[in-house]
């Protein structure tokens, strides 16, 4: 009798080892990730814990709906609704009408260095068609009179419309909003720790699973095609951090490189003396309820802060009341990083660069 | 030492014991094996329209492989435990540019041909002083 007791114990030692070994220790290091290539650019979406794969599949979804709302060049967008409404109000949704509202709120308090209305002119160097090419000053001139969010009537959602000759474009803050889209499914699910990459835009949520802070390399926009080649690296925990530089899209003409950020000023592209500025935000968990908040915040501030330029941009960083640190590529070689990161930024000496910390 | 004849071990005994002793063994083999498995091996993830279509170690698999989307062929080379676009017919050339990358993390982005070429570990880790993300 004893003999076959041994043999049963022995039966369950082994059926609850192998019980053991075929599931995670941890739910919370059960990990998913995926590639979603939409907005003109790679996102890439991981997290872990026990609702991952739920939840990044939800990202991908809260992707899609956003793109086909917020595109500028998908016909059936309420963008391009309200694009080609020939001054007719239109009715949008109330998500909409929000991030047309928190557009004019960041082009007002940034003196105009962010404007969703510069659309047409980015247009007309060709940056959203088949070709680029450098307009004239005469189309310049004319386009510009129609740049401004006094053109853009956003009161109700009920009764959208921009004035004659005036286009918006979302693509400044929409990935910033997907960001804080996806925190909010992050906190909904439960997900103790992820990496967000939308194409310059990154949320570092929680920490690393050992327990360290998320590195995140800041490209070095002399060396955009060195995968290794960084300008520093910051560590972050909840946090949010986005890039605008001049180096990822340009052509160039006659010897000369044009890039993709429009000074609304000029209508050509800035020419500040940055070529990169990465503004970092902290991410309150709890506070992630879906509205444009830190995510949106941050992206419409990293362009508006490469248009200003370094003197204006730490005026804005010390003054403006808005909660946010940064990190500037000058393109005279120094890498200027605000107090409130020092301690979580490094540098990359092979670079070349000289490094400033400012308060 | 005495033994009442029912309790005194005999050759059914030793037999249970050796049988609970290579279950015990096996089982602390299977979960030697399963940490192992798990210790974080570097592998290349390639994704075409966002769906994975290969997934291989890249120190057992140098050479050459082709990958076609959307009219446009990637040729990659893989060496030195890591990958790089050697040669493609897309317009912009930004994955031949990319150069190689050998690191967990790294990736090879193609945006006309909708390609996507990304080192991870199997453990979800990066490598000791890489990055996780990159910005920019």
């Amino acid at each position: 009798m004893r003999r076959w007791m041994a043999f049963v114990l022995a039966a369950v030692l082994t059926g609850g080892l192998t019980a053991c070994a075929g599931t995670p220790a941890d739910p919370d290091e059960a990990q998913e990730s995926i590639q979603v290539i939409a907005m003109d650019t790679v996102m890439i979406i991981s997290a872990y814990g026990e609702k991952s794969t739920h939840t990044v599949y939800m990202a991908e979804d809260e992707i899609r709906r956003l793109e086909g709302l917020l595109s500028r060049t998908e016909p059936d967008s309420q963008v391009s609704a309200l694009n080609h409404a020939d001054e007719q109000p239109t009715a949008v949704d109330g998500e909409v009408s929000r991030l047309l509202n928190a557009a004019a709120l960041y082009s007002e308090v940034t003196g105009g260095t962010f404007d969703i209305s510069i659309a047409p002119v980015v247009s007309a160097w060709g940056f959203t068609e088949a070709e680029n090419r450098v307009p004239s000053q005469a189309e310049l001139d004319g386009l510009l009179t129609h740049v401004g969010m006094e053109h853009v009537h956003a009161e109700s959602p009920d009764a959208v419309w921009l004035d004659q000759g005036t286009q918006v474009d979302l693509g400044g803050i929409a990935k910033g909003y997907l960001a804080d889209r996806i925190a909010m499914l992050l906190r909904e699910n439960d997900i103790p720790r992820a990496t967000i990459s939308l194409g310059g835009n990154v949320l570092a949520w929680g920490d690393r699973p050992d327990g360290t802070p998320w590195r995140i390399g800041v490209q070095d926009p002399k060396r955009p095609d060195d995968a290794e080649g960084f300008a520093g690296l910051l560590q972050l925990e909840d946090a949010y951090a986005v890039t605008s530089g001049g180096y990822q899209r340009y052509f160039e003409q006659d010897g000369k490189a044009y890039h993709h950020i429009i000074d609304p000023a000029t209508g050509y592209p800035a020419d500040s003396g940055l070529i990169s500025v990465t503004v970092v935000a902290d991410c309150d968990r709890e506070a992630s309820d879906g509205l444009p908040g830190t995510g949106t915040m941050c992206d419409a501030l990293s362009t508006a802060l490469f248009v200003m330029g370094e003197e204006k941009a730490l005026d804005f960083w010390r003054n403006s009341g808005y909660d946010f640190d940064m990190v500037l590529v000058t393109a005279d070689d120094r890498v200027v990083v605000t107090a409130g990161i020092a301690e979580q930024f490094t540098p990359d000496e092979a670079g070349g660069y000289a490094y400033e910390m400012v308060s | 030492m005495r033994w009442s004849p029912k309790l005194r071990p005999n050759g059914w005994d030793g037999l249970a014991a050796a049988i609970v002793l290579l279950l015990a063994a096996a089982c602390a083999g299977m979960l030697w094996g399963r940490g192992a498995a798990t210790g974080g091996e570097l592998e290349v993830v390639v994704s075409i329209d966002g769906g994975e279509v290969e997934r291989f170690v890249p120190t057992d698999s140098a050479g050459e492989k082709t990958y076609t989307s959307r009219g446009y062929t990637l040729h990659v080379l893989v060496r030195d435990g890591g990958v790089e676009v050697s040669q493609a017919d897309c317009p912009t050339q930004d994955c031949v540019h990319t150069g190689w990358i050998g690191r967990a993390g790294e990736s090879i982005v193609c945006l006309p041909a909708r390609v996507i070429i990304q080192l991870v570990r199997t453990d979800g880790g990066s490598d000791p002083g890489g990055v996780d993300v990159v910005i920019g």
